[in-house]
């Protein structure tokens, strides 16, 4: 501690700040490592005062989100201009606060105002990089949870004309829209409301999300929701890469169209949105196509109509035509044909009874053969049986029984069967088969 | 047939479609040909006036939510 008062004592004895500084000073700037380095870093209090300087902190967070490093930094008034054009050519928007950047950085110690890093450039493709990857992420939550196709899924009404519409009520894309939707030529009719909201910076997710939440409470009096941004050609699209704004546009339950005004990049709203258009006029002119295409095909269905009478009644009066001049055609036909059958049945009877005759014929010369088979055998069988009574007549003939050894004995001219009939004495003839003999009765 | 009165351009255009459909069918009845025009005139005109005819009803509605 320095003792500032004035006595004789001995005092400790040390160098300036200033000294010290310009020692710092000596150093840092003499060291090339210092100088000219490209660093990584996160941009956070950016901000631009009255002399055309650019200050922010320059900051290096861990995983946990942590700070774990910091510093203040500058981008010279006379360097300002180029880094801001550079930047915003390449990426669509300005430096802002809360960006990852690739910067050029020298260190640059002052005695008066300490230390601070100056800014010679800027590496854009990095930033550009860092947003897609923070896009990116989003995006693959968004489909991890299922919810990523949802508004893009739902069936796009056939002609949109109740829109809810956020945006700025000021903004010149609102007025756009609005002048284009309401001059159509084609008289057609669109009923819009407007939910106003914040376009640009940290406003713009919580406006929009109230918007959201308006238009849900009365989703049954919109077919969808229109969301244009236009005119505020330097404002930040950065806004529109934000997981909460996306995950309720792509759950909302009607088409969301996005026209946020910018031609080169994509945000992740884009992404999920029924449909993206790049200006407010560009969503303006879909839905009059929409109205459009509707009365174009009204106009064929009418043509349709008209055609499909015309040619039913022309179909229905040729049949008829036609009809008519097939009457006496067919009866000729009809009569034609009978008479071919008549004939052919004429034709058909000679030959039907020869065939029926020759048939019979057959059958009787059938029957005649089988009579004279029947005769014969029956004639066979009866020649068969005589000659067996032949045999047997035969044999039981007075002959046959002469022959076995009998004899017949004859009185006169009588035949004697019992010997009561003779007396004795009386001459009788024993006849034999062969030959005769005269015996005596005794 | 729907209403014509509580019919959405989406209802009215599907059964003119539909309509169209059947007349242009080739057994379309010559017999039904009439009902059929009449109603596809109808459909027709309720398609067009809900494409082209101001609802001020709704208007007024829409222009109150957005004065909330």
């Amino acid at each position: 501690m320095i003792n500032t008062a004035s006595n004789n004592e001995q005092l400790p004895q040390g160098m300036t700040l200033s000294a010290f500084n310009a020692r710092i000073e000596r150093v840092i700037s003499g060291e090339p490592i210092l100088q000219n380095q490209w660093v990584i870093a996160e941009t956070s209090g950016l901000r631009l005062n009255r002399s055309g300087h650019c200050y922010t902190e320059l900051i290096e967070k861990d995983e946990r989100g942590t700070t774990i490093a910091k510093v203040d930094a500058v981008i010279w008034a006379s360097n300002y201009p180029y880094l801001y054009y550079k930047f915003k050519e390449a990426t669509g928007q300005p430096l802002a606060s809360d960006m990852k950047v690739l910067i050029k950085v020298t260190a640059n110690f002052h005695r008066q105002y300490g230390l601070k890093i100056v800014i010679n450039d800027i590496d854009p493709s990095y930033t550009m990089g860092d947003m897609a990857r923070q896009r990116l992420e989003i995006i693959n939550r968004l489909k991890s949870e299922g919810i990523y196709d949802l508004n893009k899924l739902l069936p796009f009404p056939d002609v949109p004309q109740r829109i809810a519409i956020i945006s700025a009520a000021g903004a010149a894309g609102y007025g756009d829209f609005m002048n284009q939707l309401n001059s159509n030529p084609y008289g057609l009719q669109f009923y819009t409301c407007l939910f106003n909201a914040v376009m640009q910076g940290a406003q713009t997710v919580p406006t929009v999300l109230a918007a959201l939440d308006r238009i849900n409470s009365h989703i049954d009096l919109f077919d969808c929701v229109v969301i244009i941004r236009g005119g505020g050609a330097t404002s930040e699209l950065n806004s529109f890469d934000n997981y909460d704004l996306a995950a309720n546009v792509a759950q909302f339950p009607i088409p969301v169209i996005v026209g946020i005004g910018h031609e080169r990049d994509t945000t992740v709203l884009d992404e999920v949105a029924a449909l993206r258009v790049k200006t407010p006029t560009a969503a303006a002119e879909h839905l009059i196509q929409c109205g459009t295409t509707a009365l174009a095909r009204l106009n064929e269905l009418q043509d349709a109509v008209v055609a499909s009478v015309r040619d039913t009644v022309a179909q229905a009066r040729e049949q008829l035509a036609y009809y008519t001049s097939m009457i006496p055609a067919t009866a000729h036909r009809i009569i034609d044909t009978n008479r071919i059958r008549l004939d052919n049945h004429a034709r058909n009877i000679p030959l039907v009874a020869n065939n029926l005759m020759a048939i019979q014929r057959t059958r009787l010369e059938r029957a005649i053969e089988r009579i004279g088979d029947n005769i014969a055998r029956a004639m066979q069988r009866e020649q068969q049986r005589l000659q067996a009574l032949d045999d047997k007549a035969a044999l039981l003939s007075p002959a046959g029984t002469l022959r076995r050894g009998y004899s017949l004995v004859k009185l006169g001219d009588r035949y004697i069967s019992t010997a009561t009939d003779l007396q004795p004495g009386d001459q009788v003839t024993l006849q034999f088969a062969a030959d005769d003999a005269q015996a005596t009765i005794n | 047939m729907e209403e014509n009165t509580e019919m959405t351009y989406t209802q009215a255009v599907t059964e003119l479609e539909q309509l169209v459909q059947k007349m242009q069918d080739p057994q379309c009845s010559i017999d039904n040909l009439s009902a059929y025009t009449k109603r596809s005139k109808e459909l027709l005109d309720i398609c067009r006036k809900k494409l082209t005819a101001a609802d001020e009803q709704l208007k007024q509605i829409l222009a109150d939510i957005q004065q909330q």
